[in-house]
């Protein structure tokens, strides 16, 4: 997984983002159990420390949950993946819109803008990529 | 933690010191058969590599000198008051023990040096009569010391011992004061330590010959003629001997103290 | 308990005001980064720590002591410069650490000069500037210490090295140590570290967490910490 880290937001939120996505993506698939915050923190190159907050949020969140001994593990719930993975699209559809009313675009220019750029490229369904 | 100082301070100077020696014993092998054979044939390339080998055994000797005293000083300015020293003084130990690991390495290479240019003369001069003349003129000399003065001659040896020691551990502490004293300026720090040297010996003569003004005028005097006693020769030496060590200890508590103080209170790395 | 503490710790050179009146407390189990232009009393500071200065005012206190004896066994230091003895060979040199340190982890030094491919047979001599700083950096991480302390570990070292440090240093920290990282090389540090303190002509002028600045002022450390040290 590749890491990578923008300068405006915190960097516990930057890397809950990314595991989210991880998990969504399929990186980290449903019921894996994820590497120690030790290494998972050496692999991002960030503290442990922060790398620890990021996952606590995560399972308080749900996403997430440990076992005792056994260590982390993704959730087996798919509907909840579901909902980060929605989450995770409303997101990007508001900076998305944001920065299109910032070019002065209206909602229904922005619509038929992204019906033919979506045509063109040919995508019809299964793009669940990012 | 001494024992460990010590040993790493062994270890660093005795791969220096050892083979210094080595070449100084092989050199006197070399002026030993140069003089016993090579100087008496009648061929010039011989004999001239014959006085090439006794001046290469002279040359070793003060080399051997030379080193000892500059390993001293190296070690010292080197290994605590230059890049080595952000290591050496941060390490669990104190200041103490730092300068004492110092002295002690020192002053036993210094002994060392003195018995291996000994043995090296032996070497040099190696020839069976020889050494048994040698022994009978030492045990001579030491029963003659023994039977004449009624000196003890062991108590005389452990003496003499307990004075090169001393005198050994504040020969190298005047340098150590010196650099102790220059390092803690922030520049030209070598300059200072050189120009300190010079203050502090000047300094110490001059205390040194005010107290022989005033107790030869004084106190001495008048406690020497007060007293009636006499002096056997074997008093009169231990008595020497004694007040030689006793100088020798004050002249280093004096300049121990500046050693550490500065450490300790002024230290200014680089 | 704190594993470093400054009260009102001042130091002078003559005239020259180093560090003036300041007050710290550093908590273990944080990585902090001691930030501030050059010569703003980051390395003082550190020296102060080691004992290798004494303070003009003030008192400093490292794991509950005076500088001293007992601090260095519980301080492992990476000073700026190479300070190991060149003529060691990396096998003497852990046999140095070993003897001196009773938290070195030979093994963990072992592992990790084997991973850099450094056989424990060169001498120092023999290395390049980056492999001693490397070996140094090694040896300090290889000491389970209370209290790291680590002076400009990435100045002056390619992009491939400084990665591999800051790398060690997060693998190697043991969690209930406190590690300081003085640079001011920030944008390379701000990801491993929690918090940070700005020093400015011996001043503590911030102190807070990596978190906290992004949040509250949406902007990295790098950015806050070019606008308030602006020329």
């Amino acid at each position: 997984m590749k890491w990578e880290f923008s300068n405006d937001a915190p960097i516990y939120a930057q890397l809950i983002l990314q595991i989210k996505v991880g998990i969504v993506s399929g990186t980290f698939s449903p019921g894996e159990r994820l590497p120690s915050v030790r290494d998972l923190a050496m692999e991002a190159g960030v503290n442990p420390n922060t790398m620890q907050r990021a996952l606590t949020e995560l399972e308080r969140d749900g996403l997430v949950y440990s076992q005792r001994t056994a260590g982390r593990f993704v959730t087996e719930d798919q509907s909840m993946i579901d909902t980060a993975k929605r989450g995770l699209a409303e997101r990007h559809i508001q900076d998305f819109l944001a920065a299109m009313g910032q070019l002065g675009y209206e909602r229904e220019e922005i619509v038929a803008l992204l019906r033919q750029e979506t045509g063109k490229e040919g995508i019809t369904d299964g793009g669940a990529g990012m | 933690m001494l024992r460990k100082l010590l040993k790493h301070e062994f270890r660093a100077t005795a791969r220096i010191m050892v083979p210094v020696y080595l070449v100084l014993l092989v050199t006197a092998l070399g002026a030993n058969f140069s003089t016993r054979g090579i100087l008496k044939t009648p061929y010039a390339v011989l004999n001239i590599l014959g006085s090439l080998l006794v001046m290469a055994f002279v040359v070793a000797i003060m080399a051997v000198c030379v080193v000892s005293f500059l390993l001293m000083i190296q070690r010292f300015y080197k290994n605590l008051l230059r890049d080595e020293g952000y290591l050496m003084l941060t390490l669990p130990a104190s200041i103490h023990q730092q300068v004492w690991s110092k002295l002690i390495v020192s002053s036993v290479w210094f002994i060392i040096t003195g018995v291996v240019v000994m043995l090296s003369f032996v070497m040099m001069a190696l020839d069976v009569s020889f050494l048994e003349g040698m022994v009978q003129v030492l045990q001579q000399l030491f029963q003659d010391i023994t039977a004449y003065y009624a000196i003890n001659g062991t108590v005389f040896l452990l003496e003499l011992l307990v004075l090169a020691f001393a005198g050994s551990i504040a020969f190298c502490l005047q340098f150590y004061a010196a650099l102790a004293i220059g390092h803690s300026f922030s520049n030209h720090k070598f300059a200072w330590s050189v120009a300190f040297f010079f203050i502090l010996q000047f300094a110490s003569q001059l205390v040194g010959s005010l107290l022989l003004l005033s107790l030869n005028t004084s106190l001495i005097n008048s406690l020497l003629g007060s007293l009636d006693f006499r002096v056997s020769g074997m008093t009169a030496i231990h008595i020497g001997m004694g007040i030689l060590i006793a100088v020798c200890v004050v002249y280093s508590a004096v300049f121990y103290v500046i050693t550490t103080y500065f450490l300790k209170k002024h230290l200014n790395l680089e | 308990m704190a594993v470093l503490e400054c009260k009102e710790l001042t130091k002078r050179y003559g005239a020259a005001q180093a560090l003036n009146h300041v007050n710290l407390q550093i908590e273990p189990g944080r990585i902090v980064g001691l930030l501030g232009p050059n010569g703003s009393g980051k390395t003082t500071l550190i020296k102060l720590a080691n004992g290798l200065l004494t303070p003009t005012e003030g008192e400093i206190l490292v794991c509950g002591n005076v500088p001293g004896r007992e601090s260095h066994a519980c301080v492992s230091y990476l000073p700026e410069r190479t300070a190991i003895p060149t003529w060691m060979s990396a096998a003497q040199l852990m046999d140095f650490y070993g003897d001196f340190y009773q938290d070195f982890r030979r093994d963990a030094a072992e592992e990790m000069l084997k991973r850099l491919e450094i056989s424990p047979r060169q001498r120092i001599k023999q290395m390049s500037k980056g492999t001693r700083e490397k070996v140094q950096l090694i040896m300090v991480m290889s000491r389970a210490a209370q209290l790291y302390l680590l002076d400009e570990p990435i100045g002056g070292v390619d992009p491939a090295t400084r990665d591999y440090i800051l790398s060690t240093i997060i693998t190697n920290y043991n969690p209930e140590a406190a590690v300081i990282i003085s640079t001011h090389l920030i944008s390379d540090v701000e990801k491993v570290l929690d918090d940070v303190i700005f020093i400015n002509q011996g001043q503590v002028v911030l102190q807070s967490s990596v978190d906290q600045i992004r949040e509250e002022k949406g902007m990295s450390v790098d950015a806050l910490f070019r606008e308030v040290f602006k020329c």
